[in-house]
């Protein structure tokens, strides 16, 4: 019986069905992507207006998306580690579908700097790959997450998914200290530059660099938003179909 | 803690009983040292030695890998893995048993592994025995914690076999740094360096902790 009165309800946003936060965050998408549409092509503006480096020529403007790009892979491995843990403590699953959207979009920003690192260290080391401390480090936090969404396709979805997923995002946040530490202990030997202030930065470069971690910064939060909304839409209507089909 | 005690003894007699897992891996292992052999032709002795720590580390996991995968298939029988989950108290301890006994196991592994690489490869294991074994023993605890952990996830997932070693290695790394600096040193008959012996101590207290308390949520059915 009471798969009919569903089925004659008037159709209502598939949004109404997701937990508040999702759905909170859902109606951000928008103006935030209007937003970063603008910041695209500022960025883009002060990226190419931006003065040569007298050194290294035009490849030193890699530097504009390299290292945000790597803040955003941080920041998404750190969210998932976070949200993994939230899910571990009170069973919510929207936690575990951010989770989810978070190392993914954490692998999209690790990948593409794994991309970008080579390319200028061709052009000015004049080798494609270096096994310097840093660079190790990340290739080896790129197989983590890769590890990460390898376990959560192969155990078959579910609750133990999520929990079996929490577990290792959490050793994998646990792996980033201490791969620093290690740094530390054998990095004497390293060839990555270190983290740029922005002083070190040349005249006009300073700009470029603030706009390009703004606009990536806000791409990765618009991506993990939009990939959080598709999840939550996606268990919602799995939902739906199990109540449909349980009722008739 | 009974709780592990049991779980040990239970773990050493079927294996003493069946004695699969160790033959297991020992054979897996000695075929590691003619992989070497083959792959890394016409050395001279002195280069065999100089890469000997890599080479016996990289024999020791890979063997570590096969017993850990085997140590929760065994439970996987006759769903003894549920039965486990209802022993009363902490599931951690559950997970203490589980990777003491996985220790004590590969322990037994990589002594008679070093000792055929020290007839293969004319190395002087003797005189550094007691040293080494301290730092075999810090790395191997490292392996066990977080192999244990992983291992009883990825025995309940399709592609088993394929995915601990796809979970596990890149938690290894900075086990096998550190490991592999202090058995060099080791090996040359210095004390092993002081930062090397550090980091080991951090990564096996940081994988003790966080295994046993996540073990708490991986058998939770």
């Amino acid at each position: 019986m009471t798969a009919d009165i569903r089925t004659s309800e008037p159709l209502t946003p598939a949004t109404a069905d997701l937990p508040v936060l999702e759905r909170w965050t859902g109606r951000a998408r928008r103006p935030l992507g209007i937003a970063l549409l603008g910041l695209c092509a500022l960025y883009a503006w002060t990226v190419v207006s931006a003065p040569l480096d007298s050194v290294q020529g035009v490849i030193q403007k890699i530097l504009y998306v390299h290292p945000p790009l790597a803040y955003g892979a941080y920041l998404g491995f750190i969210i998932t580690a976070i949200a993994g843990v939230l899910y571990l403590r009170n069973g919510r699953e929207e936690y575990d579908r951010l989770a989810l959207s978070s190392a993914e979009v954490g692998v999209i920003f690790c990948t593409l700097m794994l991309i970008t690192g080579p390319i200028w260290g061709k052009g000015t080391w004049g080798r494609w790959w270096s096994w310097d401390p840093r660079l190790t480090v990340t290739l080896l936090l790129w197989f983590v997450y890769l590890a990460y969404l390898l376990l959560r396709s192969f155990s078959g979805g579910g609750a133990r998914t999520a929990r079996f997923a929490s577990i290792y995002g959490v050793v994998g946040a646990v792996l980033i200290p201490l791969n620093y530490y290690i740094i530390e202990i054998f990095g004497g030997r390293g060839m990555h530059p270190e983290n740029l202030e922005r002083s070190s930065l040349g005249d006009g470069m300073g700009l470029p660099f603030v706009i390009g971690n703004l606009t990536l910064a806000l791409a990765f939060i618009y991506l993990l938003i939009g990939r959080w909304e598709v999840e939550g839409l996606r268990a919602a209507s799995a939902r739906r179909t199990a109540a449909g089909g349980g009722g008739s | 803690m009974n709780v592990a005690l049991a779980i040990l003894w239970k773990d050493l007699v079927c294996e003493w009983r069946s004695r699969d897992r160790v033959v297991a891996m020992l054979l897996f292992s000695l075929l590691m040292a003619l992989v070497f052999h083959f792959a890394l032709p016409d050395r001279r002795p002195e280069e065999m030695r100089a890469l000997a720590p890599g080479l016996l580390w990289t024999a020791w996991i890979f063997a570590s890998l096969l017993g850990l995968n085997r140590s929760f298939a065994l439970e996987l029988e006759n769903d003894a893995l549920s039965g486990l989950a209802l022993a009363p108290g902490t599931r951690g301890w559950i997970f203490l048993g589980k990777a003491a006994a996985s220790f004590v196991l590969i322990s037994l592994v990589e002594v008679l592994t070093a000792f055929v690489f020290a007839l293969f490869f004319d190395l002087d294991l003797i005189q550094p025995a007691a040293r080494l074994a301290g730092v075999a023993a810090l790395g191997t605890l490292g392996i066990t914690c977080m192999g244990t952990l992983l291992a009883a996830m990825a025995v309940r997932t399709r592609f088993r076999e394929v995915l601990l070693p796809i979970l596990l290695l890149p938690a290894l790394f900075p086990v096998l740094a550190g490991a592999v600096d202090a058995t060099i040193a080791v090996m040359e008959g210095h004390p092993p360096p002081f930062e090397a012996i550090q980091l080991l101590i951090v990564i096996d207290g940081v994988y003790l902790v966080v295994s046993f308390l996540g073990f708490d949520y991986i058998l939770d059915e």
